[in-house]
């Protein structure tokens, strides 16, 4: 299977809740954004087609456009031909209200990197059953390290 | 036994910021193991003890982070990879190639095939020093001092192997974008030979003193074991999962350099229990031993190439090259400092030691990546110290934590 | 009589004699031996050089010597959270109570050199090793830290364990005799009639006995570092743990000479003959030879096992080797009825 007839699989398995699908470089990781209501819908339809667990949850800060990428990437134990493959579930929530819905009750495997972007990013993911940073020591968390508006001090930006 | 009073920050019971509390149950006993704990390593492991039985149990982690995602956003691309390898220093190479090779995907290059076979080379050598870290510290959790003293010392050959190719015991940074930065030695190739001779008898050692000890089995056999479903469903990686049944090897299912050239199998145990990944590391020693023999071989029949892509090589002064020509030897030319790679996203995967370790790189177009996201294997593991500890003894403990091989390190980044 | 005559008197008193010799200087040798000894084979055994550096001439013969002055010279530190009384004395009366048992033990047949004779010794020697690890409990009680009381806890469970174990093996040699005086159980064995020998169950059950007891490999388990840190002795510090460390030592020592009197046939093949050296000094000799290649056994199993879960160790001691203990002492009774002694 390549990338393309990938796509038109997922496709057909979410049908209308993809806004957009994109397949990056390489070939081999493909970028579906969804909406942010129906992403536990979303996610059950992929872990019934045979994405079993969340390979990685990557939350992307976009400080201008003033919104947060929240990215599950999902992979294949079980499935040999959809393991080549990343799709990352993508969808993007307002930065000044990060709320959104935990993907635990789907994904066990969720669990511990919702609480990464919880600790980095503050986004808030409801239904998690134990939401509290997982790395930084809470005072540190409280302040958000991953966000783009936090800078480091101790790392003066060299300019070139 | 309830549960967290409030999982959030800065509340609790007793009013004070920044602390949280936990009711626990009448009869239960709650230890805190880690971080200064002989047997817990850079992590705090606390349970919930009720008798011998642990009923309930979490992993308190970050004691060693370093903030590695944050800090590579303000530093070049290249920059990063030194910084990378801090999470697994005996496991350089393996844990920095996807990083290298995801960049390398939003540069559009391709490392030479000489590069390549280089690459899969140290990764090899890395692969199998890590086990033998691994197999070291099971046997000192274990009790087996002499378990602990033998994998170490053979460790040795080796990380010196991986210091004679690269010039670094441990912090290589070998695999650069584009290729790698240096060629092999005159008679490595023989020295290497000999070293997967000597591995072979010593395994055949550990054999005889660990693996098959009655006393190390009694201790093993179905312990901490873990179904192929929840395998699955925890998703963790490495040869944990596949000692649980999952046929599943970033270099079979997604293959990177060459490995999809050489000839290799992956084991698989169905058991899942601790003796089981034990079982496991022992064969995939073997087979990273098979792989080196390939890429020994290969080396030996095909003549020196160059080992930098063109696109790189092509602008570099005179002086530069000529080092590379008579050394091998490749001094890294300024334009990778000020390097901008093209705006793009890419994900990578590659399999390390103790499992699958993934980026997600993002860039901008500026000369500095925009986000750089890791999971590192023994971070997607540590869910294990949620779910499978409970209803084991509190000597289990140990026993479970060697042969999940953690390294908290690598965990925390 | 002059004074000098006086003192030699008082210091050749047998009860001072055993107290001095038996007492502080012979275990303190052996055990720096043992700890060499171990030290140096499990360094072998894992291709190491193992201690060298203070004195490189007799393959660091005293790197025991250093650590012990080092010990010394550490500052002991009592936590404000413990039980102070209980946490000083425990593991003073431990060591105390560990060397104790020596008394019952006669190393010669002449009573002149007997520090207490008397007629039911083993029974007395066994009564008073058992006394011991009580307070080892006590130390992880008074310690008041979680990983203490688990040690302790543990220790509890194994001296339940061993105890009956180590008691109806070696009482088996008395009953194969027909007396519990060492005296008569060495004598009995002469000619190469030894009960290790003659009643190798019972040998074998007092071995893995003493081994649960002294909690060596694979039974290391009340002091096992990667879980209870150090055991009962946690919170312990400087000298405190290194009398802690030396009174297993010690323990170790004198069940080895226990096992050596009831199972080696203590002096045997030499008899004792008149006078200080034939009769006190190579019949002590012979036994603290004896009982030294038997800790050495028990030191050497360190390179070759890891430990035992808690609850193995208690299946193995309950379901195996006390079921073993008990044959070995039926075997002693039929050896009795047959008369073999």
């Amino acid at each position: 299977m390549n990338a393309q007839e990938l796509v038109e699989r997922i496709k057909a398995v979410l049908g209308d809740t993809v806004k957009k699908i994109e397949v990056h470089k390489g070939e081999d990781y493909i970028e579906v954004e969804v909406d942010k209501d129906s992403i536990i819908d979303a996610a059950r339809k992929m872990k019934e087609f045979g994405f079993d667990h969340v390979h990685d949850l990557t939350v992307v800060d976009y400080m201008k456009e003033g919104y947060f990428r929240v990215i599950y990437n999902l992979g294949s134990y079980t499935v040999k031909e959809l393991s080549y493959f990343i799709v990352g579930l993508a969808y993007n929530i307002p930065r000044d209200n990060p709320q959104t819905v935990s993907l635990t009750r789907v994904y066990t495997t969720a669990e511990f990197q919702e609480r990464e972007a919880f600790e980095g990013f503050g986004v808030i993911f409801e239904g998690h059953p134990d939401l509290k940073p997982l790395l930084l020591a809470p005072p540190v968390a409280e302040q958000r390290p991953l966000r783009k508006d936090f800078i480091v001090k101790e790392e003066p930006e060299i300019k070139r | 036994m309830s549960g967290f009073v409030r999982g959030s920050v800065g509340y609790n019971d007793l009013g004070l910021p920044g602390m949280w509390t936990r009711r626990i149950g009448k009869d239960v006993y709650e230890v805190f193991i880690g971080p200064q704990h002989p047997g817990s390593g850079h992590t705090r492991i606390i349970i919930w003890v009720d008798g011998d039985i642990i009923v309930d149990s979490e992993i308190d982690m970050g004691y060693v982070h370093r903030t590695m995602e944050k800090l590579s956003e303000g530093r070049q691309w290249i920059k990063a990879i030194p910084l990378f390898e801090r999470m697994a220093i005996h496991d350089a190479c393996n844990v920095t190639l996807p990083y290298v090779r995801a960049v390398e995907k939003l540069l559009d290059v391709e490392p030479p095939e000489r590069a390549s076979y280089l690459r899969v080379l140290l990764c090899e050598i890395n692969r199998i020093a890590a086990f033998l870290y691994g197999f070291g510290i099971f046997g000192v959790f274990l009790g087996h001092s002499t378990m602990y003293m033998w994998p170490f010392g053979d460790r040795e050959v080796w990380v010196e192997l991986a210091e004679w190719l690269t010039g670094a015991r441990l912090t290589h940074t070998y695999p650069v974008f584009g290729g790698v930065r240096r060629d092999v030695p005159a008679g490595f190739t023989d020295a290497l030979r000999k070293a997967i001779r000597y591995m072979r008898r010593r395994l055949e050692d550990y054999r005889k003193i660990f693996v098959d000890n009655p006393v190390i089995r009694s201790r093993l056999e179905g312990v901490g074991v873990i179904p192929k479903k929840i395998a699955v469903e925890l998703g963790i990686t490495g040869p944990n999962l596949r000692a649980s049944g999952v046929e599943y090897d970033v270099r079979m299912n997604h293959p990177y350099e060459v490995y999809d050239r050489l000839d290799f199998e992956i084991p698989v145990f169905e058991e899942g229990d601790a003796y089981a990944r034990v079982l496991q590391r022992v064969e995939e020693i073997k087979q990273s031993l098979r792989i080196l023999e390939q890429v020994a071989d290969w080396l030996d029949k095909h003549e020196k190439t160059p080992i930098m892509a063109e696109k790189f090589w092509k602008t570099a002064p005179p002086l530069y090259k000529k080092v590379f020509q008579e050394q091998g030897r490749v001094k890294l030319p300024a334009t990778f400092a000020i390097m901008k790679v093209p705006a793009g996203k890419a994900y990578e995967r590659g399999e390390t030691a103790r499992g699958e370790i993934s980026y997600y790189v993002e860039s901008n177009g500026a000369n500095k990546p925009y986000r750089v996201r890791i999971h590192s294997p023994s971070a997607r593991n540590a869910i294990v110290f949620k779910y499978i500890l409970p209803g084991h003894r509190v000597m289990d403990l140990p026993a479970i934590y060697g042969s999940i091989d953690y390294f908290p390190p690598e965990a925390d980044r | 009589m002059g004074a000098l005559e006086i003192l030699w008197k008082i210091i050749s008193w047998p009860p001072l004699w055993q107290l001095i010799v038996l007492g502080l200087i012979v275990p303190l040798l052996v055990v720096i031996y043992i700890l060499w000894f171990e030290r140096k084979t499990a360094a072998r055994v894992q291709r190491r050089i193992g201690p060298l550096h203070v004195s490189p001439k007799i393959a660091g013969g005293l790197q025991l010597l250093a650590d012990l002055i080092r010990y010394s010279f550490q500052e002991i530190i009592i936590p404000k959270t413990v039980d102070k009384a209980a946490f000083i004395s425990a593991p003073l009366i431990a060591l105390i109570l560990s060397i104790l048992p020596v008394v019952g033990v006669p190393f010669t047949d002449k009573p002149e050199w007997f520090p207490i004779p008397m007629d039911y010794s083993l029974l007395v020697v066994l009564a008073l090793v058992t006394l011991s690890p009580i307070f080892l409990i006590v130390a992880g009680w008074a310690s008041n830290n979680k990983f203490s009381i688990i040690g302790g806890m543990r220790e509890a469970f194994m001296i339940t364990a061993y105890e009956l174990i180590i008691i109806v093996s070696v009482a088996s040699a008395g009953v194969a005799v027909g007396s519990y005086n060492i005296v008569d159980i060495v004598h009995a064995q002469t000619g190469w009639k030894l009960l290790g020998l003659l009643n190798p169950i019972a040998f074998f059950t007092a071995f893995v006995g003493v081994l649960l007891a002294t909690s060596g490999f694979p039974f290391e388990i009340p002091e096992s570092e990667h879980e209870v840190v150090a055991g009962a002795f946690t919170e312990y510090s400087g000298l405190m743990y290194g009398i802690n460390m030396g009174a297993a030592y010690l323990k170790r020592m004198v069940y080895s000479i226990v096992l050596s009197v009831a199972f080696l046939g203590g002096w045997l093949p030499y008899t004792p003959g008149e006078g200080f050296v034939s009769g006190y000094l190579i019949p002590s000799i012979v036994i603290m030879v004896k009982a030294t290649i038997l800790m050495m056994i028990f030191s050497f199993l360190r390179a070759v096992y890891g430990r035992y879960r808690l609850d193995q160790a208690l299946d193995l001691a309950w379901k195996i080797m006390f079921p073993l203990a008990a044959i070995g002492f039926g075997l002693s009774l039929a050896e009795a009825y047959l008369g073999i002694f």
